[in-house]
């Protein structure tokens, strides 16, 4: 909202050498946030000033330019070349002398005001337009200033004016006007004197009883309507001074009636409607819309019209949508002289919920939603109607019909001094209390708070509708005493009982352990697209899935709530790698999200938000110099760093080959611990590659953080360390290609007197027949309580050899 | 004859003594072994010679030898020595500014790093780590901290919906904030609380330098008996402190959020200038950052969970931890978060 401090003087007694940044911030600091400030007219205050146009005559020269003499309060008059066509003798205008830096009319850029010479006549000074001093483009003529202007007066004091940018708080419907404000401003400043707008004029008319009855329907839905009528009136355009105050509210005048509800609303917070009269037929009846009623509104659009659609209606039907948008047919028009106000207050919901609707937000429905008072109709309704009077020249009727079925009482609240005291934490004392809810205009109607367990009990100002429990009157006080009086204590109460959350720790480990295993975590958006998804999740189970659907999404990529986070760090991969980094591993750590599609208990509705991890490898191997190698990265790089990180958490995890959709066949472990299955880890298909433009083999694991938490030990199992040597032996076995070296190394580590068995080395070829691989393993022999001997080591060797043959057709190879 | 062969003696060891000086390698050495101390070597013929002699000469002439003999073998020791640490010393040097052999380094996401900041600083304040489901129930995420369908506070949050399938469903949403977690917590706790809340949030607003449509939140929830509105302000002060430097001041305002009441806005004063620097990129010559939403948690909240809401009292605040981010790093566009460019994330 557009606050000028020129108009908000209007209403209350701002210092003449007023801060407006000191204003502006403790405005900020108590009321209501105080986004911009906009200062008009910063001009120079002794070279631009007010000049009363002494003599014009015609330039001798031009026919188009004229010499006019100006008397701007100096030593003498100066006469200057002036080309506006509005120019007159006796005006008071504004003007500049050479030296001040002005805005060019014609280029609308920066610049000096010189001494010039025109078509032969000397002119030292300029007669201003709008343009000229940025207040607009507006280049057409001069500025005609108010006749009784005193001359030499500098412009900045009558032109200038600061413009705030104020954001109310949604539940401060009170603040959102230029009285509100003033009553900020008051309180604040500690000066309670408002003026309020003039209410009084004169009711010249037949009475306006008998003219028409107002009948409400429901009175939960409209608690008051006023109506006035004013005739006699000629529509035409608003004095130049309203017209001036609109704009500075970013307002366009149309007329003076529709001008007059504008500015009644920007004052005192309360919208309006003017209806022509003599095109409401009957009586009004405030009411829902009926089953196929409709009604063409001001923009000319017909509109069907909902049962829940609170309308204005006369004889012949709607002539309104309440607190949303006139009707065309009852519209003010040039015609019109006879002019019916109304004044209400309508319930917050309806308005809002049909001002959505119908996408008919207006500064009309974004009061009433906020929920004004019930009191403020009377007050705008009189100010308009003398407004009314005095500007369209028209004969109020006297009195006005005013339906108020249930008038409601302003709250009244009570507040302990200890309750006070504990909320806000500091003793503000009694007098003071007293002294800053009056300020804001409550009444107390009973005080005891000096007492400790004394009771503040006050009555709410009639537009505070806010204002409903005590801990809404101790914010009152605490944002007028300042929050600055609030020492800041540390809680003195016990540290509650720590409940410990296995997962979430668990998750954080992961995290800290692929870091430190050589990956860069991610962090990617949570929505996506199922063809997107499609990509990574087999038909059947996307269809199975059907993850969550946005109803309004931002742009067309982010539709679908994601059921994985695979395809979000193929994304991240392509991007990586085109970012010229040659090896790239990354990971996310974030939940995914499995639809119920539950109906029924709003609970089940929700989808399980599952932890995982998810990660991938691509690129080359970094050499000696960190220069990209030539080998490019594969399984077993991103299946050692998962090995780091699993060992960090002290997990052993076996890797058993599986298949997976979107990765390569026969290129998939499964992750397991026990029978759990933790995690999947394996090459991406190609074709998965291309669809996310990632141009490189890429290695892919997704883990399960509640999986591996239900499998990982809860302490570490710690055996001692044999003070016995350990016998090294080596062993190369031909196996069949479909033995897994994994098999063998869990029989061999399967005996009581074998420390640890590793493989050292794959050989395929050579002599070896078709199907047939060599692997050879290193085995450490130990034995916790002895020293083995190389000959007890080869005796348990032959034994497992014999094993092996018999299990696995495995042959030593020699 | 005699003095000749003590003479011999000093003469053999001192023409020994003189060729191991110049031995300069460990071949040299062996060679000298072999000529002075070895079966042939000149000391060696030295002690063959003894037999040759009287008896008292050999006695006086066999002791001098050996004497020799182990002097030269000290001597041989030492050289050796000494050429060893000459050898060291004179190793090719290292051009110790060549890189070291590569080892992956992996990291975290900025944003996490600075969310596990700010929850350590509150965990040490007795704040406990719980989340909430992202995906939330507009009961949760609005009804019940008191912001009704229709209600005007709605437009403070631009809220992501989700589609029904059936007209009877509950209407979901992405939570716009962290604050459901409030409710979900007290109603299945007791007080003392203290809980931190962090977690992914949502908004439907079009992004730009500053906003963002995912962003994390941290949440804090404290509800005991006689909480005040100063336990804030020295929780938070505390906080900023901890996070933004020891002399650090919070300023609190007036502000409005429908589960609050007071509610405040929390700035901290300005740890890039003096706070009068208009260009300043961090508080832009304001002198304060506001950093969080904040007020004491609504009565009718403690009263719905089922506490005596004039028995307990609480506070609540809410910050965004990209902005944290931003401000602790320097950082003007929150777009480079989620875009994850690896030269981005591999400062941290």
């Amino acid at each position: 909202m557009l606050v000028s401090l020129k108009w908000l003087r209007d209403y209350v007694d701002l210092p003449a050498d007023l801060d407006v940044d000191d204003l502006a911030h403790r405005l900020t600091m108590a009321s209501a946030e105080v986004d911009g400030i906009h200062r008009i007219g910063t001009w120079d205050r002794d070279l631009v000033r007010v000049g009363h146009v002494l003599q014009v005559e015609p330039h001798p020269d031009a026919d188009r330019l004229r010499l006019v003499t100006v008397d701007f309060g100096g030593d003498a008059p100066m006469r200057v070349v002036c080309g506006a066509p509005n120019v007159a003798e006796g005006q008071r205008i504004a003007f500049a002398r050479e030296g001040v830096d002005l805005i060019d009319g014609h280029t609308g850029k920066a610049s000096r005001l010189k001494k010039g010479v025109i078509r032969g006549i000397e002119s030292a000074g300029m007669v201003l337009s709008e343009a000229e001093l940025g207040l607009s483009t507006s280049h057409d003529g001069i500025i005609v200033l108010p006749a009784d202007t005193p001359v030499g007066t500098p412009v900045a004091d009558v032109l200038g004016d600061v413009i705030l940018d104020v954001h109310v708080w949604p539940n401060r419907a009170d603040t959102m006007n230029l009285v509100g404000i003033a009553r900020e401003a008051a309180a604040i400043l500690g000066d309670t004197a408002i003026h309020e707008p003039d209410e009084a004029y004169e009711e010249a008319g037949a009475p306006i009883a008998g003219t028409l009855d107002v009948a409400i329907e429901d009175a939960a839905l409209c608690a008051r309507y006023i109506a006035t009528i004013v005739e006699g009136v000629t529509v035409a355009p608003s004095p130049e001074w309203l017209q001036e105050r609109l704009r500075a509210a970013g307002q366009r005048p149309i007329n003076n009636v529709v001008d007059i509800t504008n500015y009644v609303m920007l004052e005192l917070g309360q919208p309006l409607h003017a209806f022509d009269a003599d095109k409401v037929r009957g009586n009004v009846t405030v009411r829902l819309a009926r089953p196929g009623e409709s009604l063409r509104t001001l923009d000319g659009v017909d509109r069907a019209l909902t049962p829940d659609t609170l309308l204005i209606t006369d004889d012949s039907g709607p002539i309104a949508l309440a607190g949303v948008m006139g009707g065309e047919a009852t519209e003010v028009t040039a015609s019109t002289t006879r002019v019916l106000l109304e004044a209400a207050r309508f319930d917050p919901v309806s308005i809002r919920r049909t001002s959505f609707r119908l996408a008919l937000r207006s500064e009309a429905s974004s009061r009433f939603e906020r929920g004004l008072s019930a009191e403020l109709p009377e007050h705008a309704s009189r100010r308009a109607t003398g407004l009314l009077v005095a500007l369209g020249g028209g004969t109020a009727r006297q009195g006005r019909i005013d339906t108020y079925p249930a008038p409601q009482p302003a709250a009244e609240v009570s507040l302990t001094r200890v309750r006070l005291d504990t909320l806000i934490g500091v003793h503000v004392p009694t007098v003071e209390v007293e002294a800053i809810l009056g300020t804001l205009g409550f009444e107390i109607l009973e005080s005891d708070g000096s007492k400790a367990d004394g009771t503040f009990r006050v009555r709410a100002p009639w537009w505070r509708t806010d204002i409903a429990i005590d801990d809404d009157i101790a914010e009152e006080v605490v944002r007028l005493a300042g929050y600055d009086r609030l020492p800041a204590a540390a809680i003195e109460g016990a540290i509650p009982e720590w409940e410990p959350n296995a997962l979430l720790d668990l998750r954080e480990r992961l995290r800290d352990a692929l870091a430190g295993a050589g990956l860069q975590e991610i962090i990617t958006y949570s929505l996506t697209t199922n063809e997107v998804l499609a990509r990574v999740i087999a038909p059947d189970d996307l269809a199975s899935l059907r993850p969550i659907r946005l109803r309004n999404t931002l742009s067309a990529d982010r539709e679908v709530m994601r059921p994985t986070l695979r395809h979000a760090v193929l994304e991240t991969m392509a991007r990586s790698l085109r970012a010229e980094t040659p090896a790239v591993a990354i990971f996310e750590a974030a939940r995914v999200f499995l639809p119920n599609h539950a109906t029924g208990d709003s609970a089940a509705a929700l989808p399980e938000e599952r932890e995982h991890v998810t990660g991938a490898v691509a690129g080359v191997e970094i050499d000696r110099w960190g220069r990209a190698g030539d080998r490019e990265l594969d399984f077993f790089d991103a299946k050692g760093m998962l090995d780091a990180a699993f060992g960090a958490l002290r997990v052993r995890v076996a890797y058993e080959a599986g298949s997976e959709f979107g990765f390569l066949p026969n290129r998939v472990a499964r992750l397991k611990v026990g029978d759990t299955e933790v995690g999947i880890l394996g090459e991406v298909h190609p074709d998965t590659l291309a669809a996310f433009d990632v141009d490189r083999p890429t290695v892919l694991f997704d883990l399960d953080v509640a999986s591996l938490l239900a499998v990982l030990p809860e302490r570490v199992a710690v055996s001692g360390v044999s003070r016995f040597p350990a016998v090294e032996q080596d062993l190369a076995l031909v196996i069949d290609e479909s033995v897994s070296a994994g098999a063998i190394v869990a029989v061999l580590e399967g005996s009581p007197l074998v420390g640890a068995a590793r493989v050292f080395d794959v050989f395929r070829g050579g002599r070896l027949p078709e199907g047939k691989k060599s692997v050879a393993f290193s085995i450490r022999y130990q034995a916790p309580n002895r020293t083995l001997t190389s000959e007890d080591a080869a005796k348990e060797q032959a034994k497992l050899l014999k094993r092996l043959e018999r299990e696995f057709g495995a042959e030593q190879r020699t | 004859m005699t003095s000749t062969t003590l003479d011999t003696v000093a003469a053999v060891e001192a023409e020994a003594r003189a060729r191991l000086a110049e031995a300069a390698d460990e071949a040299a050495l062996e060679a000298w072994r072999l000529g002075v101390l070895g079966r042939s070597g000149s000391l060696t013929g030295v002690l063959r010679g003894l037999g040759a002699l009287p008896e008292d000469e050999r006695r006086a002439v066999g002791a001098a030898a050996n004497i020799a003999k182990q002097a030269l073998e000290a001597a041989l020791d030492a050289r050796r020595e000494e050429l060893r640490r000459a050898a060291l010393g004179s190793m090719e040097a290292l051009d110790v500014t060549l890189p070291g052999r590569p080892v992956r380094r992996g990291g975290l996401h900025p944003v996490t790093q600075v969310r596990r900041e700010i929850l350590d600083i509150f965990a040490r304040l007795g704040f406990a780590t719980v989340e909430g489901p992202e995906v939330e129930l507009d009961e949760y995420n609005f009804g019940r901290l008191r912001i009704p369908e229709h209600h005007p506070a709605r437009d403070m949050w631009d809220t992501f919906w989700f589609e029904r399938e059936q007209a009877t469903d509950p209407a979901m949403l992405l939570r716009t904030h962290t604050s459901p977690m409030q409710i979900r917590f007290i109603e299945q706790h007791e007080p003392p609380i203290r809980i931190a809340v962090p977690g992914r949030c949502y908004r439907y607003e079009a992004t730009d330098a500053t906003h963002e449509w995912m962003m994390q939140q941290i949440e804090l929830l404290a509800v005991d008996e006689g909480l005040s509105m100063a336990n804030l302000k020295g929780t938070l002060q505390e906080f900023a402190r901890q996070m933004f430097g020891p002399e650090r001041r919070v300023l609190m305002r007036n502000s409005y959020f429908p589960f609050v009441e007071p509610g405040v806005e929390l700035s901290v004063d300005c740890f890039a200038c003096p706070g009068n620097n208009p260009a300043c990129p961090v508080c832009r010559g304001s002198g304060w950052i506001e950093i969080m939403g904040a007020g004491m948690v609504h009565p009718e909240i403690i009263e719905a969970a089922g506490f005596d809401p004039t028995r307990y009292t609480g506070f609540a605040a809410g910050m965004g931890v990209e902005r944290v981010t931003m401000l602790k790093y320097g950082i003007t566009d929150i777009r480079a978060f989620y875009s994850n460019d690896p030269r981005f994330l591999a400062q941290f």
